[in-house]
């Protein structure tokens, strides 16, 4: 199996790690210019390609890991080329795009995998397994808390732009919209509000949810680009009529560092970190592999990535227009 | 100005918390405390023999009595009643929260409370909370900024092991939205010196959905008068093998950051044989015992208790809100 990556920030270089554990070939690399895909390419001694039309005849995979924006263009080229797809989270920038996105991969009749690293996080994947389990009965209410700083990027911050990546209501929080709807099933209102609604010019922006899933149990989601860096936590709580499960990564952390130092370096973007012996980006890439190698479903769906992006969406519509909104259902969610 | 004995009486042991209050009262020097009475006569006496205290046989003996405050501990829904016969009296009152079920009683407490000429305070301990007042020191202080938001939590265990009316339509006036919204609302007016504008709900009965016939999951957003938006977390979520009864806790986001605040975090962790799990004990400071010793000393002082009539009022209003607008599915202006 041949793989290229399109886009070289975090999450390209995250998951060409990935790939590298995994019996697929990397064949190369494209980013809006060679020069920025060259680094990467070098180090894995493979090429840069000079555009994404160019990678699509030499792979039988392309990961997408370019903005959010660019999601949808890239994805259409990889369906009608028959190339099975891996897309970063969010699938695309806006519902109609996703659902094309799934039609199209449907019709070509090539994979599309949705990244949602959040389901291969060994806590997360657990919380979920011992849900599945019965271990606390049925779910009524859902807690979900991730927060960070805002990304900090030097020029061209596509991620504070929010045509681009949806800003925090859909950026962030997609991680947990789609962790919420794995636990307790689809979801059919929504209710949101962000600071930056009412501070456009705020120096941090937090957004906070309320889901109602059709099964009746209610989420609570909150996302916050708001903490001192290199500040990366996140919870959840689960709460059943027969149990609760509870996690929040401050007081899992198995490493407490009172080290004194000079200066305070911080990643671009704020990052979860709890030592594992296999990084959850990794285990998501070798599970995309092994569906695609042996024809059988990943944990989540294209289906599951649209969904998470139909919620996203009306999070943003209910902050912009103070009311509650109703989803429909999506034909395409269930191919 | 007066150095006679505040002299204290109990109406109604219907809420536990009214056996706590005798603690608190008997912790205040000068305070009497007369005795309870209680419509449940047969509580009223076990409880009273139980605490050490008189009980007398109605609440026209024990106002006839002459106290100069009672602390009313009934039924939510039998509150109005209890403040209309101690506002008559000329006596100065405590009363639990909620205030009321209804606006139209809630206003009525207030308005009774005020033409009477006595004070009116609603029981809201976390105002006297240690935690929560060094944080609404540095807020005032401006060492947060501007506050943008409230990501708040008031759980619990569903209060049936204390009172089964806890979960009596007609009596607490609904279940968990009831119960938990007001003590952060008025937190959050505390804080914000702003009043709620808006508020959207959504309420289950999955937890304990068997045995009651109230809502037990509540969730609610809150957008006050100065853009300040807020979720409530108001579940009786807890199960009864939690290490306690549940918990208050909010995220303030502010220009600056955030701030973490629990409320009862000050706890020890305690394993042993006899509980064969972990249970947390309380070793922070009672918030009860300050607030009863402010509507001690707001008697002595002929002062305005740190917290009123209108307080408890405004959280009744938001949480009837709640309630419509759970019903409606959209939010609701107040």
């Amino acid at each position: 199996m041949r793989v290229s990556i399109a886009g070289v920030g975090f999450m390209g270089t995250t998951h060409a790690e990935g790939w590298a554990t995994t019996g697929a070939r990397i064949v190369g690399f494209s980013a809006e210019t060679v020069e920025e895909a060259s680094p990467l390419a070098a180090h894995y001694g493979v090429k840069v390609f000079p555009d994404f039309e160019a990678m699509l005849s030499e792979v039988d995979v392309v990961d997408i890991c370019t903005p959010t924006h660019l999601h949808h263009p890239l994805a259409l080229l990889a369906a009608r080329a028959g190339k099975d797809i891996v897309c970063e989270k969010p699938l695309a920038r806006t519902t109609q795009e996703a659902r094309e996105m799934v039609s199209a991969c449907q019709q070509a009749g090539v994979h599309l995998l949705a990244a949602h690293v959040v389901r291969f996080f060994p806590e997360y994947a657990l919380a979920h397994s011992a849900v599945v389990d019965g271990q606390i009965g049925k779910v009524g209410l859902i807690r979900l808390h991730r927060g960070s700083y805002r990304p900090k990027k030097p020029a061209g911050n596509w991620f504070l732009d929010e045509d681009k990546s949806g800003g925090l209501l859909m950026d962030l929080m997609i991680h947990d919209y789609d962790y919420a709807r794995w636990i307790a099933g689809e979801v059919e209102s929504v209710f949101a509000q962000k600071v930056t609604t009412a501070h456009p010019q705020a120096p941090i922006d937090y957004g906070l949810a309320i889901l109602r899933h059709t099964s009746g149990a209610l989420s609570h989601i909150a996302g916050a680009w708001a903490y001192p860096p290199p500040t990366f936590r996140t919870s959840l709580e689960i709460f059943g009529d027969a149990g609760l499960i509870q996690f929040d990564s401050a007081e899992t952390a198995p490493i407490l560092n009172l080290i004194q130092k000079k200066t305070a370096d911080s990643p671009d973007v704020g990052l979860p970190s709890s030592p594992v012996s296999e990084s959850p980006y990794t285990t998501q890439i070798k599970e995309f592999y092994a569906a695609l190698c042996e024809e059988r479903p990943a944990r989540i769906t294209a289906g599951d990535g649209l969904a998470a992006v139909q919620i996203a969406e009306a999070a943003i519509l209910s902050a912009q227009t103070d009311q509650q909104i109703t989803l429909e259902h999506l034909a395409e969610v269930n191919q | 100005m007066t150095s006679a004995p505040i002299r204290i009486g109990i109406m109604s042991f219907a809420h536990h918390h009214g056996e706590a209050y005798i603690q608190n009262l008997r912790n205040i020097p000068g305070v009497e405390l007369l005795g309870v009475a209680d419509d449940d006569r047969a509580r009223g006496q076990r409880l009273a023999n139980q605490n050490g205290i008189h009980c007398f046989s109605s609440y026209e003996d024990l106002l006839a009595a002459g106290p100069d405050g009672v602390v009313i501990c009934t039924e939510n829904s039998r509150h109005r009643l209890m403040v209309e016969m101690a506002a008559s009296h000329k006596i100065n009152v405590l009363c639990e929260k909620p205030l009321a079920t209804t606006l139209e009683d809630a206003q009525a407490i207030v308005a009774i409370c005020e033409k009477s000429g006595v004070l009116l305070m609603t029981a809201f301990p976390m105002r006297f909370s240690a935690p929560l007042l060094e944080v609404k020191q540095r807020l005032d202080n401006g060492d947060f900024g501007q506050v943008y938001a409230f990501n708040a939590t008031n759980q619990g265990e569903v209060p049936t092991k204390h009172r089964t009316w806890f979960v009596d339509p007609e009596l607490a006036g609904g279940g968990a939205i009831m119960d938990h919204t007001v003590h952060l609302v008025d937190i959050m007016r505390w804080y914000l010196g702003s009043e709620a504008a808006e508020v959207y709900a959504q309420t289950n009965r999955i937890f304990h959905a068997g045995e009651v016939q109230v809502e037990t999951g509540g969730l609610e957003m809150i957008t006050f008068q100065n853009g300040v938006f807020a979720t409530i977390d108001a579940s009786w979520s807890r199960p009864p093998y939690w290490p306690t009864w549940g918990g208050l806790t909010f995220e303030m986001v502010t220009e600056h950051g955030a701030v973490l605040v629990d409320g009862f975090k000050q706890n020890l962790t305690i394993y042993n044989h006899a509980n064969q799990r972990p249970v947390w004990q309380y070793w922070g400071s009672d918030q009860n015992q300050a607030m009863i010793s402010d509507f001690i000393e707001a008697i002595r002082e002929e002062r305005e208790p740190r917290v009123t009539g209108i307080d408890g009022l405004r959280a009744v209003e938001v949480t009837l809100a709640a309630y419509r607008s759970a019903a409606s599915g959209q939010p609701v202006k107040i």
